[in-house]
């Protein structure tokens, strides 16, 4: 057990050095991050002036930046998990992943995680620089912070299961980028990247807060502008039950995987 | 001595299905067709055939990724498919056209990796580290980024990096591939070493016969799922082919030679080359013969080269084989 926690630990440590490697795309995602937080502060303004509300779906315009700078600082640090292991799987790279003493969908959690600790550190930096630049601070305390990162290790784990998923896919079909596109625009509109999810028709709110995507943009994001234990308590929960039937899918589609490899050869 | 791969009929069948519905054809595809084979501890063999063969299928097999349809095999008495978690501790793998280290990151950093992944206690490590890249004279490039390597560099790396957790068996699937003469001639000497000094069982996959003849000792010919040839790379060329080549100089023009079993590959004024089926002509028969036509200013006996004896295995049916 603790070797495979070392193990582990190392594969994410190693990916993590390896990613801050890619300089140059931190600075495309630096650049790309300014403008369309620029463009959401505007149209925000104008919102928040027309209907001369000092609160919506609870936040100020303020809050509302800074919940926009986290969801697309959370958004773009997901690593292309789902197009690596498509790679993966065709090009025979995961057969011979199985001549190591590892186990693969481990592996690949723990790389993408060592990874996305990385571009997520990076892009929170540009994000909260920007944000305080165009709205100023917000209300800030060292506890709120701590439960907000409790947030994180399961948002990342939950995103990395549906694209590990969906990279499976390619054991089945010619091409799975369709897939990841759908994918990650749904996770996108319904994980409350855009608008947070007090602001959707009352209706629809309980059953977004149900889907998994939710749990992975709008939960943190919230928790990152609004802490509450409370709330932090019921997004665990759903992260935890997301996770347990995501794994148990993950389980099922991978050993049906395996089982085309040692018939196939990968 | 005792036996670190062991093959007894091992078969490997895939189902290719094509079209859709009523119109759904399934078929058989024999890949391996019952190789028995054994090799010892401690020994370098090619396993070598033309594409499509069966060579990696029957490798796949051995290191526990593919399930075959029939047959047995273990490897350092391990069952590959039913125990490979096991296994693959005590085996590495090379592959030449895909690469273990993290590109953006110096070799040490995928060492110090390695040493997690196959838990090994650190004190051992450090040592095999050390004398890893004292042998394989890595030094110079240890801390430089994978991607700033020449292919030379980043396939010693490589090959050390399989080494590290002092694997019984190793693997390699065209380890030279794409690597200029020095280079490649580098890399089959670390190999050779490492099989004659710390007794690493070798199983070469080449299309080089440089590899082959450098590396191996014994070479297995594979072929339509088939075993055609099981010997020593030093008699292969004469119990194959059973020819010679005779190149001559004269010091005064000559005319072409005419004897059964000799064929002229090439006839200037003042020399030629000669193919000697030695079966039918001795080579002394052919040398006197050569002798009493011209008086001879240089003579060199060779073999022919491998590439051509390989081709000529190839080409051949693969009936007899077992």
């Amino acid at each position: 057990m603790i070797q495979a926690t070392r193990k582990y630990s190392w594969i994410a440590l190693t990916a993590a050095r390896s990613n801050l490697a890619y300089l140059s795309e931190v600075a495309t995602r630096a650049l790309f991050l300014a403008v369309i937080l620029y463009i959401f502060l505007r149209l925000w303004q104008v919102t928040y002036g027309e209907t001369g509300a000092e609160r919506l779906g609870g936040l100020s315009l303020p809050q509302m930046l800074w919940y926009l700078a986290m969801t697309e600082a959370l958004t773009l640090s997901a690593p292309r998990v789902a197009a690596e292991v498509d790679q993966d799987v065709r090009t025979g790279a995961l057969a011979v992943q199985l001549i190591r003493p590892l186990d693969y969908p481990l592996a690949r959690l723990w790389t993408t995680l060592g990874e996305r600790v990385v571009r997520f550190g990076l892009n929170t930096g540009v994000g909260a620089a920007l944000a305080l630049l165009m709205v100023g601070p917000i209300a800030f305390s060292p506890g709120g912070l701590l439960l907000f990162a409790l947030a994180l290790p399961l948002a990342f784990t939950l995103e990395f299961m549906g694209q590990f998923l969906i990279g499976l896919a390619a054991f089945w079909l010619e091409d799975t980028s369709g897939l990841m596109l759908i994918y990650s625009r749904i996770t996108m509109i319904l994980g409350g990247m855009l608008i947070p999810l007090e602001l959707f028709p009352p209706a629809a709110q309980p059953a977004l807060r149900a889907l998994p995507f939710s749990s992975i943009i709008y939960g943190p994001a919230r928790m990152f502008v609004h802490p509450d234990a409370a709330f932090l308590a019921d997004l665990l929960l759903r992260q935890g039950l997301a996770i347990v039937l995501l794994a148990l899918a993950v389980a099922l589609v991978y050993r049906a995987g395996l089982r085309r490899i040692h018939s196939n050869g990968g | 001595m005792t036996s670190a791969v062991e093959l007894q009929g091992l078969s490997k069948t895939f189902q290719l299905s094509s079209g859709w519905g009523r119109r759904r054809v399934r078929r058989d595809v024999v890949a391996v067709d019952g190789i028995s084979l054994d090799v010892p501890a401690g020994q370098a063999v090619a396993f070598i055939g033309p594409n499509g063969a069966g060579k990696s299928t029957t490798i796949k097999m051995l290191t526990g990724i593919l399930h075959p349809s029939a047959g047995e095999a273990r490897v350092l008495g391990y069952t590959p498919w039913k125990e490979r978690r096991a296994l693959v501790r005590h085996i590495g793998a090379v592959f030449g056209q895909r690469s273990q280290l993290w590109y953006h990151l110096p070799p040490r950093d995928t060492f110090e990796l390695l040493a997690r992944i196959y838990s090994l206690d650190r004190a051992s490590y450090t040592r095999r580290r050390d004398m890893l890249i004292e042998r394989f004279g890595l030094a110079p490039f240890l801390e430089t980024a994978v991607r700033k390597l020449s292919l030379g560099q980043r396939m010693r790396a490589e090959v050390a990096a399989s080494l590290l957790h002092a694997p019984r068996v190793l693997f390699l699937d065209e380890p030279t591939i794409g690597l200029d003469v020095i280079a490649r001639q580098e890399l089959r000497d670390l190999i050779l070493e490492w099989n004659r000094d710390e007794g690493l069982t070798v199983f070469l996959t080449s299309h080089d016969a440089g590899d082959i003849e450098r590396v191996a000792r014994r070479v297995i010919v594979i072929n339509h799922g088939r075993v055609v040839l099981d010997d020593k790379v030093s008699a292969l060329r004469r119990q194959y082919l059973g020819s010679k080549i005779l190149s001559v100089k004269f010091h005064a023009p000559v005319q072409p030679l005419v004897l059964p079993g000799v064929t002229t590959l090439k006839a200037a004024e003042y020399a030629l080359k000669l193919e000697v089926d030695t079966r039918v002509a001795p080579i002394e028969q052919v040398m006197a013969a050569v002798l009493r036509a011209g008086s001879v200013a240089d003579i060199a006996i060779e073999d022919p080269p491998l590439e051509e004896v390989i081709a000529h295995i190839y080409a051949q049916a693969p009936a007899g084989a077992g």
